[in-house]
This record gives C-alpha cells, sequence and structure tokens, in this order.
C-alpha cells in the first residue's frame, strides 16, 4: 500500500481543491492511503535570519520525506499559484529539502474554465526549481472545471468520464512513483546540493 | 511625476530594496519615487478579509495616487516570493488600484539571472483579470552578482549598468505620461466641486444658516458643543477645549479647516484679519467656501480640492511672493483624512518660511547660492493668482 500526502494548495475555508483530494483519498483507499494535509496555520515566510523552521513546517517536511509521493492540487489566483502554497513551498525549501526526487502529482479545481491550468504549469516551473528539486510527473494535468457544480452531494464527483480520466493519471502516478525510486541514482546528490544549495553562496 | 517603488520582499535583508533607495536617490531630479515596505502585509486569505486593514489601505492609497508603479522583485523557487505574491492577491480582491496603473518591473538577485523567471511571472501575474495592471513591455531590468553591484554608499558601480537603468526609466516615464494620456480619455471628468457647499455630509450641522455672522454660536447650541474646561478625548491624549485652543493658537502658521462638504469651519483666530497673510474675520466661519472667496477665485480653489480629493496629490504649496523679500509666504492645503482614508476635508497651513530657512543656514554654517530672487519668484505669478486668491478677502 502506497502512502501519499495530499496538499490542499490553499489557505481558504472553502475550496474544491480540498475537496478533490478528499475524494481522492476515499476513491483510491484500496490502492494508496492519501493523508490529507493543510497549508493553513503556515505563517508568512520572511527568510529568518535565525534559519529557524517552525515546528508546524517540520512536521510537514517529515510527513512529505516519508511519503511515497505528494498529490498538490492548486487554485488558480492571478494566473499563478496562490501566495500561501507559494508560501508552504517556500517554507518546505529553506533549510530543509523534503521535495528532492519525490514523485509529485498536480491536480488543479476552478470554478470557471480553465481548470487552474495557469497555476498548475506555474506549479511545475517552481517545483523543478534548484531549491525543491521534485520529481514531477511528465505530461499529467487533471484540470477541473466547473468545480462548484463538480460534486454530488455526498462530495464525489458526478462526471464519469473525468472520473475514468482521474483514475487513469493515479494508477500511472502510483507506477510513476515506482520507477522514480529506479532512477534514483543522483538522488543523495541531489540532496546534498540542494541542502548546499544557497543563492547566497553562489 | 510621482512614483511608487514596491520592495517585493519581506526579509530583513534586500537588495531589492537596496536598488530602489538608489533610483530613488540617483533619479530624483527626474522623477519622485516613494520606495514602499510589504512586509506588515498579512499573508493573503479569502475567507479572512483584512482589505481595510491599515497596511493594505495605506499601500492601495499610495498606488491609487501615484502615476505609475515600479516593482522590484527577488526570486524565489524560480518566480516571485510569496510575500509580494500576497501583496498582489490583496490589490485585486476587493480592491484594484492597479487596474490601468503603469508598472515597471526591475530585480537582482545573487546570481546572474537576475530574478529573469520571478520577472516573467509576475508580468503574467499582473496581467490577470483582478490586477490588470499595464506593465511597461520589454525593457526588463536584471541585476545580476547582486552583493558585488553596490558600493558602501548604496551606489551601482558599473556605469554601464546606471545608464542602462537610467535609459529604462526614462522610458518608464514616457510609457507613463501615454498611459495617463489613455486614461484620460477614459476618465469620466472629476464631478464639479460644490463650493457653495449645498450637500450635506454626516457632520453637516443642519438648519442653520451657513452665512449668518454667528453661525458659530447658533450651531454650537445646535449640537450642544462643549467649551471652556470639559475635557475632550482624542488621540492620543485627553485637553480640556481651552488647552485645544490655546494649543491651536500656539502654532505659528495659520490654520483653517474646510470640510469635505466645502463649507469653512475653523481657524486659529489669533489676530485680526488685516495682519494675517491670509485675511479671515471671524463672521467667514460657517461660510461656504464659495462665499469667502471672489467670483474670479473659485476655479482655482475647486482646482486645489479636486486634486486633495481625488488623491492626485496630498498636499498643494503655493508661494505667495506679495508679502515683500523679507518673507517667504507659503500656503499648504493638505488633504484630510479620516480613519478609514477617506477624504475629510483641507487642512491649510499658512507660514513664513524664511525664519526657518534663516536657521537652518546658521545652524548648519551654510549660505545660499544663487540669486535670492530667483529662488522667492518660485512659483510663477499667474500660477500663485489663480490659488493664493483661494484665500484674499472677498
Amino acid at each position: 500500500m502506497k502512502k501519499m500526502i495530499g496538499i490542499v494548495g490553499t489557505n481558504s475555508d472553502n475550496s474544491t481543491n480540498r475537496e478533490l483530494l478528499k475524494f481522492m483519498a476515499r476513491h483510491f483507499k484500496d490502492v494508496a492511503e492519501i493523508e490529507v494535509v493543510e497549508i493553513k496555520e503556515i505563517p508568512l515566510f520572511n527568510k529568518p535570519e535565525s534559519k529557524e523552521v517552525p515546528p508546524l513546517i517540520k512536521e510537514l517536511a517529515q510527513k512529505i520525506e516519508a511519503s511515497d509521493g505528494v498529490i498538490i492540487s492548486t487554485p488558480e489566483y492571478d494566473h499563478a499559484v496562490p501566495a500561501s502554497l507559494m508560501n508552504a513551498l517556500n517554507w518546505l525549501s529553506y533549510h530543509i529539502y523534503p521535495f528532492v526526487d519525490k514523485p509529485v502529482m498536480i491536480t488543479g479545481a476552478s470554478y470557471g474554465t480553465l481548470g487552474s491550468s495557469r497555476a498548475q504549469q506555474h506549479l511545475r516551473q517552481t517545483l523543478d526549481s534548484p531549491e525543491l528539486k521534485a520529481r514531477i510527473m511528465p505530461s499529467s494535468e487533471f484540470l477541473l472545471s466547473h468545480s462548484l457544480q463538480a460534486f454530488d452531494d455526498e462530495g464525489n464527483l458526478k462526471d464519469q468520464i473525468q472520473i475514468k480520466k482521474l483514475e487513469g493519471l493515479f494508477s500511472d502516478f502510483v507506477l510513476f512513483s515506482e520507477m522514480v525510486k529506479t532512477f534514483n541514482q543522483t538522488h543523495l546528490l541531489n540532496k546534498k546540493e540542494a541542502e548546499n544549495f544557497s543563492w547566497e553562496n553562489l | 511625476m510621482k512614483l511608487v517603488g514596491i520592495v517585493g520582499s519581506n526579509a530583513e535583508v534586500s537588495y531589492n530594496r537596496m536598488l530602489l533607495n538608489y533610483m530613488s536617490k540617483e533619479f530624483k531630479s527626474l522623477v519622485e519615487i516613494e520606495v514602499l515596505e510589504i512586509a506588515d502585509i498579512p499573508l493573503f486569505n479569502q475567507s479572512k478579509d483584512e482589505t481595510m486593514s491599515a497596511p493594505i489601505q495605506k499601500l492601495n492609497q499610495k498606488i491609487l495616487a501615484a502615476d505609475g508603479v515600479i516593482i522590484a522583485t527577488p526570486e524565489h523557487n524560480r518566480t516571485i516570493p510569496a510575500a509580494l505574491k500576497s501583496v498582489l492577491e490583496w490589490l485585486s480582491f476587493n480592491i484594484h488600484p492597479l487596474e490601468d496603473k503603469p508598472v515597471m518591473i526591475v530585480g537582482a538577485s545573487y546570481y546572474d539571472q537576475g530574478s529573469s523567471r520571478a520577472q516573467l511571472d509576475l508580468r503574467q501575474i499582473l496581467d490577470a483579470p483582478g490586477v490588470n495592471a499595464m506593465v511597461l513591455p520589454g525593457n526588463e531590468f536584471l541585476l545580476g552578482k547582486v552583493k558585488e553591484a553596490f558600493d558602501d554608499k548604496g551606489n551601482l558601480k558599473d556605469n554601464q549598468t546606471k545608464k542602462f537603468l537610467a535609459s529604462t526609466l526614462i522610458k518608464f516615464i514616457q510609457f507613463v505620461t501615454l498611459v495617463n494620456k489613455l486614461d484620460e480619455a477614459d476618465k469620466p471628468k472629476a464631478e464639479p466641486e460644490d463650493l457653495h457647499a449645498t450637500g450635506k455630509i454626516a457632520t453637516t450641522i443642519e438648519d442653520v444658516d451657513m452665512s449668518a455672522g454667528d453661525w458659530v454660536e447658533q450651531a454650537a447650541e445646535k449640537v450642544g458643543a462643549v467649551e471652556g474646561d470639559t475635557y475632550v478625548k482624542l488621540n492620543r491624549g485627553i485637553l480640556t477645549v481651552d488647552q485645544i485652543n490655546y494649543f491651536l493658537s500656539s502654532m505659528p502658521m495659520e490654520l483653517t479647516y474646510a470640510d469635505s462638504n466645502n463649507q469653512f469651519l475653523y481657524y486659529n483666530h489669533v489676530s485680526e484679519a488685516d495682519e494675517m497673510f491670509a485675511s479671515r474675520t471671524p463672521d467667514q466661519v460657517g461660510n461656504p467656501l464659495a462665499n469667502c472667496h471672489p467670483e474670479a477665485a473659485l476655479k482655482g480653489v475647486e482646482w486645489v480640492i479636486q486634486e486633495l480629493r481625488t488623491g492626485a496629490t496630498d498636499c498643494v504649496r503655493v508661494n505667495v511672493p506679495t508679502h515683500g523679500p523679507d518673507k517667504f509666504v507659503v500656503h499648504n492645503y493638505q488633504a484630510i483624512h479620516d480613519n478609514d482614508g477617506n477624504y475629510a476635508g483641507i487642512n491649510e497651513y499658512i507660514l513664513d518660511f524664511k525664519p526657518i530657512v534663516d536657521w537652518y543656514l546658521k545652524q548648519t554654517g551654510q549660505t545660499l547660492v544663487g540669486d535670492v530672487n530667483a529662488v522667492s519668484s518660485a512659483s510663477k505669478k499667474d500660477e500663485a493668482d489663480a490659488v493664493s486668491s483661494a484665500s484674499v478677502k472677498g
């Protein structure tokens, strides 16, 4: 049984991205255990001189570290990832490096037609940065548009075609997370590079 | 032209801050740049609306009042810092000060890139429907290897870089002029000022004749105004009405308050009209502004109020040279705002700056260089007339 972490990419109380992850956790419970985690309580990153990471972030980092893969579901604010998610990622690459070589699947939901497509692209670019160095599942997008109408009263996706697509992508991701382990020849090196990485000292 | 520069980082040490401070200093003959910080702005959360909080409103007002904005962004995780993104989210949630605002992007980084990816993302974000800024096309200013870029005084060391930054800024200034011209065509003309104060605001005292010579007495009775040794709680302190009067009377300047309804409410009555820089008489208090000015001056009065009401500027200053060469009398029209940042009227303070300047010169051992006459006629005669007569006896 795979152990996955699903990160709700917003600090908003109401989020269809949260709903999507919860649906996935239930729907895929026979394949993987998906723990849905929140970023609500994370304080604003300000690059503290002390280099101290709040316990909350350390805890989240440990969960990510211990998992087989991470699913991030992002809304789109102003053509990009919400500040609250960027904030979490800023912390999660500040003297701790839980994302290095970690398999990541990106999903996203939006009220409108585009399904957070620009934010997903933005998130891909961010996760590929030298400070994060995640293994992002290639050529995979799950864009949930008109998300306010997408779920039924039990919080399940209504559209069967969408469910099929999500099932396909998720079983690919499970396989991908397994594969990533095999092409981790450079993992120790990558980890070291990320740890030693500092824009200040380049 | 007035620009604001936004430091795109909440870090204690930021080379992007240094870059903006440098620009503000180096190019001050070209343009005024006020550098603004984002460190006290909370993380955006759509479930916890803090749009009306002081730090966000302050930023909002400053941007609204500016002709253009310069954003200096670092790069975190190949994009802009969360702190800057958060600010842009606040500024595109319930308020939209960046809408149609000319924006120039600059950025500094420790390595060669000069925040190139962050700048591209920022362009894309500023173009989002809720933000809708007018970003200067092209003209990227990427300052790489920033640790070596500045000298001890915070000035850019490399002359080529300096020149390039100056040329980019000049292009931006032209862009601002252009965009603001485009905007003018769209913008509805400012509402004409109701100088006769026929309207009513929450504090207007009704059913008392504004032109009555004893308006103050009548109005005071009507609202039961306190006086004498009654205490009044202020921000921050407690004074009696007498003490407030002594205090305002001791101000070495002539003070006048006209409210946002254009009604003349107060002046610190210390001297008789003919001894004042701008004559006021006790019976004028309560009048609509139109009544205290000659007809010919009303256009100038209207212009000043509109500048302040729209936030185009916080203070209009006019030197009135007719008091003779031994004085430098300046009429300052300062916008008054309430706690929520709404326009609440004019604080007109008039004083002779010459003794202050003389004292300064004496203390610092400096002398004025150049032709003193050239300085005293700093504001042209015709301009002075239009506005200064705002307070000439009617």
